[in-house]
């Protein structure tokens, strides 16, 4: 079980807002345990993958030299569950950022149905675990999540640098 | 790679209180990518704790009535610390209301006597037949699925 | 916008409720956020941002809670206690604060009974009426 649940970003607005998508597929191992037989996208699981979506905004917001955990959920809602062969798209947004700490507001969708809003407040913890021991380096933001921003980055500058030479 | 956040059951009250233990391994696969260098249990992994301790409470005092139990909010649910291989973690979940389809409660994590989580929520539980009668055979399965669990949270 | 001060106690209490999880009943006029409200570090930060958003104001962190640097400074705190030097550097600091109590046993760890309810309060109120 690798621990990333996102598979693209669809939009990416430096320092603004994000839009990832994930499938939900039969080939997850652990669906078969929640529940078997009737398998379903555990809620902490769209959590993280809320969590990862608004934490990589944060982080990119950063230029990711920031540790962004996630410290808090404010507030996480859910209205309906998700299955194998589902699409959901996740849209988060930074409400807030200073150098200690991110608010971040998010929704996911199946289409047009609305699956659940999470709140979440990421921690940059160079900036503020007093005792708490953890490495020097950044180990959040791995080789991984670059290349899920690779892509969405190229072709965002190359569409802003078309509306900017418009509106120049 | 399993998914079962809690590995024993330390006491039960029905409809009131449930104490639970999960023991963090670095054969847990995820742990290699959370993170690559400081692998940590994840924060919602922790929630899933707390909200696997909570079920099971809610299925000993309805008697496995329902087969799905989901989240249905969290709130304020705080990470203090964190979880390393090697480590133990005693969640304890109290309930403040338990009904036929919704519950909620409020819980918290700790390991050598330090809090790493503590969270505030609330359960749905219902039956597939109710949405669809066909289903009923597939309730009856997790339930069977989720007594057998219960046999081995409690060996 | 001219709150007064029963207004702006409310929409601090509803702040209180949702970020801390507390009862509303929890949340009175002389209730201290970390001990009697069980406030910590990240929720005094999400307790920033939302007083923000609901005030439309701007809050420097050291503002509403004094800086580190101010603790650590040994001309304000020595012994574990604050000098004469350091409650005056306090209520210049954050003078939203009441210290007439505390002064009498200025316990550096004792500090966090200062931001009570009431506390802020008081700096929503100088924030908005020198907006």
């Amino acid at each position: 079980m690798r621990w990333i649940w996102i598979d693209k970003f669809t939009e990416f607005h430096s320092g603004k807002s994000a839009v990832a998508v994930k499938n939900v597929t039969l080939a997850e191992e652990h669906l078969h345990d929640h529940f078997p037989g009737f398998p379903v996208m555990p809620e902490t699981l769209m959590i993280e993958a809320m969590a990862q979506t608004a934490g990589i905004l944060v982080g990119e917001a950063k230029n990711f030299t920031e540790k962004v955990i996630l410290a808090k959920i404010k507030k996480a809602v859910f209205f309906d569950y998700v299955k194998p062969g589902d699409t959901i798209k996740l849209k988060a947004q930074i409400e807030s950022i200073t150098p200690e700490a991110a608010s971040t507001t998010g929704r996911i969708t199946r289409e047009e149905k609305l699956i659940a809003e999470i709140d979440l407040m990421f921690s940059h913890i160079d900036q503020n675990l007093a005792g708490k021991k953890f490495p020097e380096e950044n180990f959040v933001f791995t080789g991984m999540f670059e290349s899920l921003l690779r892509d969405v980055l190229i072709s965002d500058a190359g569409s802003s640098k078309e509306a900017s030479e418009q509106n120049g | 790679m399993r998914f079962i956040l809690i590995d024993k059951v330390v006491s039960l009250k029905p409809g009131k209180e449930i104490k639970t233990i999960k023991s963090v391994s670095l054969a847990e696969e995820y742990l290699a990518d959370h993170f690559p260098t400081f692998p940590v249990l994840p924060g919602v992994l922790l929630l899933e704790g707390l909200i696997e301790s909570a079920s099971w409470l809610v299925r000993q005092t309805e008697n496995f009535a329902h087969s799905m139990i989901l989240l249905e909010h969290a709130k304020n649910v705080k990470y203090k610390s964190f979880l390393a291989p090697g480590s133990k973690i005693e969640y304890t979940i109290e309930a403040k209301t338990i009904e036929e389809n919704v519950s909620s409660f409020t819980g918290f994590g700790l390991s050598e006597n330090e809090r790493i989580v503590e969270a505030r929520f609330g359960l749905r539980h219902f039956n597939l037949a109710s949405q669809n009668a066909k289903l009923a055979v597939v309730d009856a399965n997790i339930i069977e699925n989720m007594k057998k669990r219960w046999r081995l949270l409690n060996s | 916008m001219a709150m007064s001060r029963d207004e702006i106690f409310k929409e601090v209490q509803d702040v209180l409720v949702d970020a801390l999880g507390v009862d509303d009943d929890e949340v009175t006029t002389d209730a201290s956020l970390m001990g009697d409200l069980g406030a910590e570090s990240i929720d005094f930060l999400d307790i920033v941002f939302r007083l923000e958003k609901a005030f439309g104001i701007k809050i420097p962190r050291e503002e509403l809670f004094p800086a580190e640097s101010l603790m650590n400074n040994p001309e304000f705190v020595s012994k574990g206690k604050f000098t004469e030097k350091g409650l005056t550097e306090l209520r210049v600091k954050i003078p939203h604060t009441d210290i007439s109590t505390f002064k009498n046993n200025p316990n550096v760890n004792k500090l966090g009974d200062l931001f009570t309810v009431g506390a802020i309060v008081k700096y929503v109120e100088t924030k908005l009426n020198a907006a």
